[in-house]
């Protein structure tokens, strides 16, 4: 299936053609250390997302100086995986002149985790900061969507400001449940100008937009994690479970799409053979209720756990996007 | 003429099936000499906050207290101070409210309230929203002050570190997150039933259970004090210009500047408060409130933070136009804070177990199926 609105996909091909990477890299200064064939070179870095210190890593285009003023965008891996995976997409993103930024949530890879109290302290609400040595329990491995799309939030931030980084043009790529997270901060985050959704799963397109009714056995749940004090290893495990299902039951993407505006472009790129998500009823029902340029893009006879040849078509079209409309 | 009450129904052509007043609002006529001399006294005037002299009262003759701990976000403890009816008993079902204070402030200058709904038969807990109060901070205001040398190896340890630990963080999303949590408590706490559950919120706390009750179909009963979202659309968050920068240095260093959090309680909140609250708006949520729930509004007259009682009118007419029961109530003359003291409590409080009582009902015999 070859859906597309704004841009049509040969236009996108022949774009791609008659820009071979090589010449991407632009002649002069480049920068000390391992440069990629395209003059792409990367840097590790920190951020803080609320009060946890998260993993990122920049990969910067040839001849990026704090003098210039690239568009960028944050890359937000599949919930489960981290930012190592995306290497590749930040790479051929880079090498169209775009600073991209793969990133790390927080309790996931080389983000750190997130932190509670496992003792009772004192505090003074009047001195708001005050340091202890205290007993933490510190979670890894929570699969909480709002969190992840705070982090993305919090990576464009970072963005913002980095010198060389133009401000008003950044955008947002994600896969499988990421491009949900793409498509809420796009439809919540005013500072969104582009976003790629790859293989994206966006639930609640059957879901009214209500106050959920939750289940008995949902409700149970909660009244267990309301009441139940994490200790333990084990336990937490398994409260992670709980916690995963609960947050993901609520969770839907799909509300966000009508309120990304006219002025935020969106790319769906969907694998023809996916056996994971219906299509249908997620990038393509996303398509046809968006206003500004968007397209969908389908990858022939790939799955949905992109690779090899697949994959790379799939960061060509990424940053064909992002080039057009960053 | 002043306004006394306005119901939120009567829309010409409207199939709206509950497009009438729920209540009796006769206690504001009654109250209308004391209501105006309050608003001209020197010594009721109430600017930018409650005083410590308006949180006293009397625990009602029967009423027994509980303080209690529970958890948000995977293990962060708050606090609830519960208030229980006279003559309570596990072996019946209790209706129960949720009490949550406004902006910037604590549990107990709210706790009056939860006295008064405990003396009306309901089961009443006031709670302090994370990282104020008798409540823990939470994972969003604990920072290492150590590397982080977990993996992803092991979903929970424990151990010894330096942290720096913050409060009053002024954050509605945890907010609403922290009601939630207190919800999902009552409906565990023996004698209560798990499906008459309401909750009540003042000024910006208003804001926030109107936020819980359009994500979260357990709330059947609301009451919004002082506060008055207008409907509209839902809308992106902008951070504005002036505090870029601020947003900049807290994702770079971990924190960024403070402002005065004023009101009640006179503790410095995180600038990015004015960013971060934005991603609760009521006013453009008001179409997710399911039938199933009911709204009452008690808008001040003379607000001078909402603007009057306008927006609490509209968002009740809005309501009631969706087939949801809502109604609002002005509390003729008064202030913003005037609310919280001498008559403006009497009757806001008295208004607001009306609308418990009528629509989470009275305790009720046990069932055999019933309890959670």
């Amino acid at each position: 299936m070859n859906r597309t609105r704004a841009s049509g996909l040969g236009v996108i091909a022949a774009l791609v053609a008659a820009v071979p990477t090589a010449a991407l890299a632009q002649a002069g200064a480049r920068p000390a250390g391992a440069a990629s064939a395209s003059g792409v070179t990367t840097r590790e870095i920190r951020f803080y997302s609320e009060a946890v210190l998260c993993y990122g890593k920049l990969f910067l285009p040839a001849g990026f100086s704090s003098a210039s003023k690239a568009p960028s965008v944050v890359l937000a891996p599949t919930p489960g995986e981290t930012a190592a995976t995306l290497d590749r997409y930040a790479e051929a993103i880079a090498a169209r002149g775009i600073l991209a930024m793969t990133i790390d949530y927080r309790g996931w890879g080389k983000s750190g985790g997130f932190i509670y109290l496992a003792e009772p302290l004192k505090w003074d609400d009047r001195l708001r900061f005050s340091q202890h040595t205290a007993k933490v329990r510190i979670r890894r491995k929570r699969m909480i969507p709002s969190a992840q799309v705070t982090d993305i939030r919090n990576a464009i931030t970072y963005l913002q400001g980095e010198p060389g980084v133009d401000r008003d043009r950044i955008g947002v790529w994600g896969s499988d449940l990421a491009g949900g997270h793409a498509v809420t901060v796009a439809g919540t985050d005013a500072r969104v100008k582009a976003l790629v959704a790859q293989v994206p799963i966006i639930p609640g397109k059957d879901v009214p937009r209500r106050a959920t009714t939750l289940t008995a056995e949902q409700q149970s749940a909660l009244v267990r994690l309301a009441r139940t004090p994490a200790a333990g290893t084990a336990a937490g495990a398994s409260l992670n479970d709980e916690e995963a299902k609960l947050a993901l039951a609520e969770y839907r993407p799909f509300w966000s799409v009508t309120q990304i505006p006219q002025t935020s472009a969106v790319l769906f790129i969907v694998a023809e053979k996916d056996a994971k998500v219906d299509n249908e009823s997620h990038a393509i029902a996303a398509f046809r209720l968006l206003k500004g340029p968007t397209s969908v893009r389908t990858i022939p006879g790939a799955a949905h756990a992109l690779s090899g040849s697949a994959a790379d078509a799939a960061a060509a079209a990424a940053a064909d996007w992002l080039q057009k409309y960053l | 003429v002043i306004a006394i009450w306005i119901t939120g129904a009567c829309v010409a052509g409207s199939l709206a099936p509950h497009a009438s007043a729920q209540i009796s609002s006769a206690i504001v006529d009654e109250h209308r000499a004391a209501l105006q001399k309050q608003a001209t006294d020197a010594d009721m005037k109430r600017e930018g906050g409650t005083q410590p002299r308006d949180w006293n009262y009397e625990l009602p003759e029967g009423v027994t207290t509980r303080q209690v701990t529970f958890y948000v976000d995977g293990g962060t403890a708050l606090y609830g101070k519960m208030f229980f009816p006279k003559n309570f008993v596990t072996t019946l079902r209790w209706p129960a409210v949720v009490v949550g204070h406004g902006i910037n402030a604590l549990s107990i200058g709210i706790e009056k309230y939860a006295a008064r709904f405990a003396a009306r038969g309901l089961v009443a807990m006031a709670i302090d929203y994370q990282s104020y109060g008798f409540s823990s901070s939470g994972s969003d205001d604990i920072r290492l002050l150590e590397p982080d040398t977990t993996t992803d190896a092991s979903a929970v340890i424990e151990r010894q570190a330096r942290i720096l630990l913050k409060r009053t963080n002024l954050n509605n999303v945890h907010e609403v997150a922290d009601f939630r949590a207190a919800i999902s408590f009552l409906q565990g706490e023996p004698g209560i039933d798990p499906d008459r559950i309401g909750i009540w919120g003042s000024s910006n706390g208003g804001t926030v259970v109107l936020a819980v009750a359009a994500t979260d179909a357990r709330v059947k009963a609301v009451v919004a004090q002082v506060t008055g979202p207008r409907p509209a659309g839902r809308r992106r968050v902008a951070i504005a210009p002036q505090n870029i920068e601020d947003a900049i240095t807290r994702v770079r260093t971990g924190q960024g500047a403070e402002v005065d959090g004023g009101f009640s309680f006179r503790s410095k909140v995180d600038q990015w408060y004015l960013t971060r609250n934005q991603d609760v708006q009521a006013g453009a949520v008001l179409d997710q409130i399911a039938p199933t729930t009911s709204v009452l509004f008690l808008p001040a007259e003379r607000d001078e933070l909402t603007k009057g009682p306008a927006g609490a009118i509209e968002a009740a007419k809005f309501l009631n136009d969706r087939g949801v029961t809502a109604q609002a109530i002005v509390l003729p003359e008064l202030t913003h804070f005037q609310a919280y003291s001498y008559t403006g409590f009497e009757v806001g409080a008295t208004l607001a177990a009306d609308w418990f009582v009528k629509y989470l009902g009275e305790r009720r015999a046990s069932t055999s199926t019933g309890g959670k």
